[in-house]
């Protein structure tokens, strides 16, 4: 028989799993430093050393702010597409929550929490709803979520009558920043709004669920395979209909922190965004194949989408040029993720002939 | 019948890690002959027809000759281009266009670029009235049966011009009607002066049409005949004689109590299941490949509705809904594919390991460093040959992939095991430690129910052996009955058919 070979696991924390993440956070530091590059050399150039506004404490936090909508959708979606699917519904779903509050407390006269308690019922039901009929009839997601985009598109048009809808304030409390008081004398002020809290506590219990769950291990067992997830003893219908509950849940959740930020109810709040939270998912290392990928992953995915569009303005390009960065980051993290796993499957292999 | 050689192979070899699946093979075809390729499950056959029809490229050392000329079969299109057609058992067939377009398809007849499609049924018309057939040219290729398909696909061969055609078990899923038809159009287009190559499991379509017939065994050539020269007895011999040491010698132990007992059940293709399996017993189910082996094994563990029959567990009658019921009654089931329905390739040993056992636990938060301690258990308990459990499977070689599996169920503490295929694409060293680890688990007093098409593997490893045929159990054979000549004539259905 063969000697043992398995050497003794060492405990230890591991925030960023093996090395998943490694991609995405080179990635993410090298565009940091090249933004922190452009901004000291163009600083010098004009005759004065200044320290890059980019990664003033500041604009690290307008980031979060910025991006905290789309992250915690993207972290629904990082769910989701572990479990094998995909939602193209969450932009328009997006719209439907933020118009049907705004409805709801100032033209209905519902109260508010009673008026967001309805609403992410309701945003629960419909991803159900879609997870239901995926999961049993076994149809092509893409194109139930595609059908469902535009059903929430024309609920959400019928409510409002095609028209926007302010909220006068009345979501301000979310907005609130905890650490007014911190005010430095040379104008610097920190801003966290509740809902940066909301974003990075979601983050953490989504993590935790998937990483250390029993429903997280089945969600990845059933996008890495139904067929054997199905024979382990998995019920491998109802978890996929749960991830697409989980995720409305999520944007609901998300699109009240959106609503909160803009104060308007409109059609377009929602318009495309479920392509920048596919992308911070796919940027992420989420395979669209499903069982793969991880919500930290999701997390600097979405903060380097986010960052881009901030670094654009900083830098007083023009915001068309954000496209083309977007596009570009998007293209070289998946490839680099792909060649990153090539040559681990190799190592992998040479060390099994060994 | 000329004499005219049409193909030729010398001295082909073909081998895959750790498997030689030819050696040395030399075969020829000549025109107008229909030549049958005899042997077992994994004999080599498929190996072969690829071989010749393109898909697989020989090991260096032999050479094909075509109408005399060495070739190089290095392309499917190269072999097509040839003349040489490929009917593979599984359809190659495009449902939702016309027989015209699936004839043509990829060969179509144009001018200037623009389709001749008046020229293409016409042609395809003349074909099908020729094999006497009333199909229409313009039918849609999925409202026809499966033995229609194939006519199509022969028609194709016709049309085209070929001057060779392998079928590959054409007629697995045939009715006996569409079985002589098909056998009487073959007789038909032999005349032509086409070479068939035919390969079938069912001795009496060999016999029916064959001229001449060659057996492989375990990737060698045995003999090559006339049909006249062979009997049905003396062609099982040839498939099935073979030394004595790929069987692996076990120990046998005294039966304990019944732990699983079938009644009559039905379902999921197979009828009038009944049969019994004690402690430390294996009891085999055998049978040509669609005689519901595999059916009645996932209809055991719930992955299929039975339709009536009863199934009692340590005298308990049992209804299993789904399998996450069959694993807590202490089932288990290492399936035939073990990639398809057996393991998560993108994921770890550890996750592997752990997840079919989930269903026992009632804890609903994992521990990863547990895992990893219990993935790593198995990988010493097993011999798996991989640096630790946190290595990805798809990184496996199959028989470390099928050690995985075996984990998988050992982590339930299931007592039950069904073994679907155990050593299916698993070299010979490994095929050895996968028996040894069943052994080692009748020794612990489990049960195990296999299936399999590996005729050495049936006959020592089993106590008894279930014979399967056209999805229900056709004899029992006893440990002193069980060999491969019993086995063969009661799945082939003896000299009845």
């Amino acid at each position: 028989m063969k000697q043992s070979i398995v050497p003794q696991e060492r405990r230890k924390f591991v925030l960023f799993g093996k090395g998943e993440n490694s991609t995405v956070l080179m990635i993410l530091v090298f565009f940091f430093v090249a933004i922190v590059f452009v901004q000291l050399i163009s600083g010098a150039a004009a005759g004065k050393v200044a320290y890059p506004s980019f990664i003033s404490p500041v604009n690290l936090l307008n980031i979060i702010m910025q991006v905290a909508a789309v992250g915690i959708m993207a972290m629904g979606m990082t769910v989701v597409m572990v479990g094998g699917g995909i939602d193209l519904s969450v932009g328009m779903l997006t719209s439907f929550v933020t118009i049907f509050i705004a409805k709801a407390i100032i033209d209905w006269g519902i109260p508010l929490y009673a008026a967001i308690i309805m609403v992410i019922i309701l945003s629960i039901a419909f991803e159900a709803a879609m997870g239901w009929i995926i999961s049993r009839f076994n149809v092509e997601p893409f194109i139930i979520t595609l059908g469902g985009m535009i059903a929430f598109r024309g609920i959400a048009l019928l409510i409002c009558n095609s028209q926007e809808i302010s909220t006068k304030g009345a979501l301000a409390g979310l907005k609130k920043n905890l650490i007014e008081g911190a005010k430095g004398p040379s104008g610097l002020s920190l801003t966290i709004p509740i809902y940066v809290i909301v974003f990075l506590s979601i983050t953490i219990i989504i993590w935790w669920l998937m990483k250390y769950t029993k429903y997280g291990r089945r969600v990845y067992a059933v996008g890495a395979n139904r067929n054997a997830a199905f024979l382990a003893g998995i019920s491998v219908k109802n978890i996929v209909m749960s991830t697409y509950a989980l995720n409305g849940l999520l944007v609901g959740i998300a699109a009240i922190m959106l609503l909160s930020r803009v104060n308007t109810a409109i059609i377009t709040v929602g318009q495309n965004l479920e392509i920048d939270v596919i992308a911070a998912t796919v940027v992420g290392g989420v395979a669209m194949s499903g069982g793969k990928g991880n919500i930290w992953g999701t997390f600097i995915g979405a903060i380097l989408l986010g960052s881009i569009a901030n670094a654009m303005n900083i830098l007083r390009l023009q915001s068309e040029w954000q496209f083309v960065a977007k596009g570009i980051i998007i293209i070289a993290a998946v490839t680099a993720g792909a060649i990153v796993q090539v040559r681990q499957a190799k190592v992998q292999q040479l060390k099994q002939i060994k | 019948m000329s004499n005219k050689v049409i193909l030729s192979l010398n001295n082909i070899s073909k081998s895959f890690p750790g498997v030689n699946a030819l050696q040395n093979i030399s075969f020829d075809l000549m025109k107008g002959e229909v030549h049958c390729i005899c042997g077992e499950n994994g004999a080599g056959k498929s190996t072969l027809i690829k071989v010749i029809s393109g898909a697989y490229q020989p090991d260096p050392g032999g050479n094909i000759l075509f109408e005399g000329k060495p070739v190089s079969l290095n392309h499917p299109y190269a072999a097509m281009k040839l003349g040489i057609q490929t009917i593979y058992q599984e359809h190659t067939i495009f449902p939702h266009l016309s027989i015209t377009e699936n004839i043509f398809v990829g060969m179509e007849i144009t001018k200037n670029g623009m389709m001749r499609k008046a020229e293409m049924k016409n042609k395809t018309s003349e074909v099908l009235k020729y094999l006497h057939s009333d199909l229409k040219p313009d039918q849609l290729v999925d409202e026809l049966s499966s033995g229609e398909q194939k006519i199509v696909e022969i028609a194709k061969a016709l049309v085209l011009e070929r001057k060779v055609i392998i079928m590959d078990e054409p007629t697995s899923s045939f009715s006996m009607n569409e079985i002589d038809h098909l056998l009487g159009i073959i007789q038909k287009i032999k005349d032509t002066g086409i070479g068939i190559i035919y390969i079938s499991h069912h001795l009496d379509e060999v016999f029916k049409i064959a001229d001449r017939i060659t057996v492989l065994r375990d990737g060698r050539h045995i003999i090559t005949c006339n049909v006249q020269e062979i009997d049905e007895p003396q062609l099982i011999r040839y498939m099935v004689g073979r030394d004595a040491t790929a069987f692996y010698h076990r120990e046998f132990y005294q039966p304990g109590e019944t732990v699983l007992k079938v009644e009559n059940l039905s379902g999921n293709g197979v009828n009038d299941i009944s049969f019994e399996v004690r402690r430390g017993e294996v009891v085999g189910f055998a049978g040509m490949v669609g005689s519901g082996r595999s059916e009645l094994m996932t209809l055991l563990f719930g992955g299929a509705g039975k339709s009536s029959g009863k199934i009692f567990i340590l005298g308990k009658e049992v209804n299993f809904k789904d399998p996450s019921n069959a694993i807590k009654n202490k089932m288990c089931y290492i399936t035939e594919d073990r990639q398809s329905t057996g393991l998560f390739l993108i994921h770890t040993i550890a996750r592997n390991t752990i997840i079919a056992n989930m269903v026992n636990t009632k804890r609903l938060i994992v521990n990863p460093n547990q895992e990893i301690k219990t993935g790593n258990h198995f990988i010493e308990k097993l011999g798996t040959k991989a640096a630790n459990s946190q290595v990805l499977v798809m990184n496996l070689s199959g028989g470390n992939q099928q050690k995985v599996v075996l984990a998988k169920w050992f982590n339930t503490n299931g007592e039950i095991f069904i073994f679907d295929e155990p050593t299916r694409g698993i070299d010979v060293g490994a095929k050895q430690e996968i028996y040894q680890i069943m052994m080692n688990l009748l020794k612990e007093g489990k049960a195990i129910i296999m299936a399999s098409s590996d005729m050495p593997e049936m006959v020592s490893m089993s106590d008894r052996v279930m014979v399967m045929r056209k999805g229900r159990i056709v004899g029992e054979l006893s440990k002193d009955k069980v060999s491969e000549e019993n086995i063969l004539e009661l799945s082939i259905g003896g000299k009845k058919i």
